[in-house]
């Protein structure tokens, strides 16, 4: 995720604009975002305590964004919001890991504990906005290409609406982003208390 | 004769909720869940769970008083199960609703189709068998309900009925809608394909029928006697012999004759998911089997012969 953020800075001062960054980044973006896909089968085996359905949820729904729109829209390549998303991912999961790297090094700044915690506030509904402009953006060129859809008649008798699903997607969000913004919260309270409360016996 | 004390605790708060005194040492726990209703009408019979341990697993009702491990005063812990709905509610709902579901798409009822096909019917042949057999199926399962099956638990959460029925219900309009639908295609191979399909149905419906007669048979009525099931003299019974859970074996097995019948990807994907739920509860069924009788018969699997 570092060698993103840098690919990022770099091809912004190459550029001069910020526009159309994502190619510039594309291939190490889908690499590793791709690769998170390890963190459902860590939960899975029970090497990483967290829950699987709650990871694959989170995973699963990035990965739908870089392949199932971004990579599979051409033509929203070069929108702002794409940038948007990514920023907000990027620097979210270079605090993740670090927090997660230092932890077992049993060796944890305060201060990656803190970023972790807060700067969420901000940047998850960054990466939200983004994520649905993105989608949104995709719309009109999915109904004009019929995009992985099936219709009527066909000898499987299915039919699936690519333009309908995404618009589901986007519905879905309006439940389940306050559910887990609240929920880290919730969780910051409880993590960034009890540190004070340790700092005060020290 | 001693009578016994009976003290009944909130298993979270450890709140005494209500002292019985002189209950019969023989009394059951249905008994002392009947008196706790009575201090505290709220929480009937079926929402109580006690044990003897916060954390242990419920008593059952049958459990003698003085056969439990307790002094003089018996010490319970009760937690709430939450709002009870009985088995025969939640299974007439969730099979009444794709019954009358179906028929509604079946006889293309407005609003579901373009206008210019309001109760217009379908000109293939096999629409209209797929609709016997659908509703067929379900016919049967609500007469198996009221006088076939004899339950072991009255009562399940009451949130499970909203589940189910999002299940079952979601699941037959969307295949019906499909099959009934004007631009229905119908399988690839014809007449024998169908014939083929519903001769599967039928089997299985048979099949599923008399494995229910004869779990029926096994237990009399109100007991709740646990014992293993054997062939009869029915050749439907027979699969007993190599399997646990006939009944989900049959089970599936008319969904893929429906499937091939209608040659319909939602049926298909209907089975998949009911199939793998009924391999599931197979798994624990044979599991609780193998836990209680000894002579267990080894060749059985759970669900398909020989393999799951």
């Amino acid at each position: 995720w570092l060698v993103i953020a840098v690919g990022l800075v770099r091809a912004y001062l190459a550029k001069g604009s910020y526009h159309s960054l994502y190619y510039s980044i594309e291939k190490p973006l889908k690499f590793f975002q791709t690769g998170a896909l390890l963190e459902i089968l860590h939960c899975a085996i029970g090497i990483v305590p967290s829950s699987v359905v709650l990871t694959s949820f989170q995973v699963m729904s990035r990965v739908f964004l870089i392949w199932a729109v971004t990579h599979s829209v051409k033509e929203v390549q070069t929108e702002d919001s794409v940038l948007l998303f990514v920023t907000a991912w990027t620097i979210t999961e270079i605090i993740r890991y670090s927090f997660y790297t230092f932890s077992l090094l049993n060796h944890l700044p305060y201060l990656i504990k803190w970023a972790r915690y807060t700067l969420f506030i901000v940047l998850y509904p960054m990466g939200v906005s983004g994520e649905l402009l993105t989608i949104y953006a995709a719309l009109p060129f999915v109904r004009q290409a019929g995009l992985y859809s099936i219709s009527l008649p066909n000898k499987y008798n299915f039919s699936f609406d690519y333009y309908a699903f995404l618009i589901l997607i986007m519905i879905s969000y309006i439940p389940l982003f306050p559910q887990l913004y609240f929920h880290m919260i919730h969780q910051r309270r409880k993590v960034l208390s009890r540190t004070e409360e340790h700092k005060k016996f020290e | 004769r001693k009578h016994a004390g009976v003290e009944i605790l909130d298993a979270k708060t450890r709140e005494k909720l209500c002292f019985l005194d002189k209950v019969e040492p023989q009394a059951t726990i249905a008994e002392i869940k009947n008196l706790f209703t009575k201090t505290h009408p709220q929480w009937y019979p079926a929402r109580q769970s006690l044990r003897l341990d916060p954390k242990g697993r419920s008593l059952k009702d049958e459990d003698v008083l003085q056969k439990l491990p307790v002094g003089t005063t018996a010490t319970l812990y009760f937690r709430d199960l939450g709002a009870q709905i009985s088995w025969v509610t939640v299974f007439l709902t969730e099979y009444a609703g794709p019954l009358f579901i179906y028929l509604l798409f079946y006889f293309r009822v407005p609003f579901i189709y373009g206008h210019k096909y309001d109760f217009t019917s379908s000109r293939h042949s096999v629409v209209h068998l797929a609709c016997i057999c659908h509703s067929f199926h379900y016919v049967k399962r609500l007469l198996e309900t009221l006088f076939v099956h004899r339950f072991s638990h009255g009562t399940m959460p009451l949130r499970n009925i909203f589940k189910n029925c999002t299940y079952y219900w979601g699941f037959a309009a969307w295949m019906a809608y499909y099959i009934n639908h004007p631009l229905y295609t119908p399988p690839t191979y014809g007449a024998q394909q169908v014939k083929l399909a519903l001769a599967i149905f039928v089997i299985c419906q048979l099949g599923n029928f008399s494995i229910h007669m004869a779990l029926r048979d096994l237990r009399p009525a109100g007991s709740k006697t646990r014992k293993i099931p054997y062939p009869t003299k029915n050749p439907f019974t027979w699969l007993f012999l190599l399997v646990s859970c006939p009944n989900y074996t049959y089970e599936v097995g008319s969904w893929i004759g429906f499937a091939i019948m209608t040659q319909c990807l939602p049926v298909a994907l209907f089975s998949l998911v009911g199939f793998t739920q009924m391999t599931i509860w197979a798994k624990g069924k044979h599991r609780s089997y193998l836990k209680e009788f000894r002579d267990y018969p080894p060749l059985r699997m759970p669900i398909v012969p020989f393999l799951l």
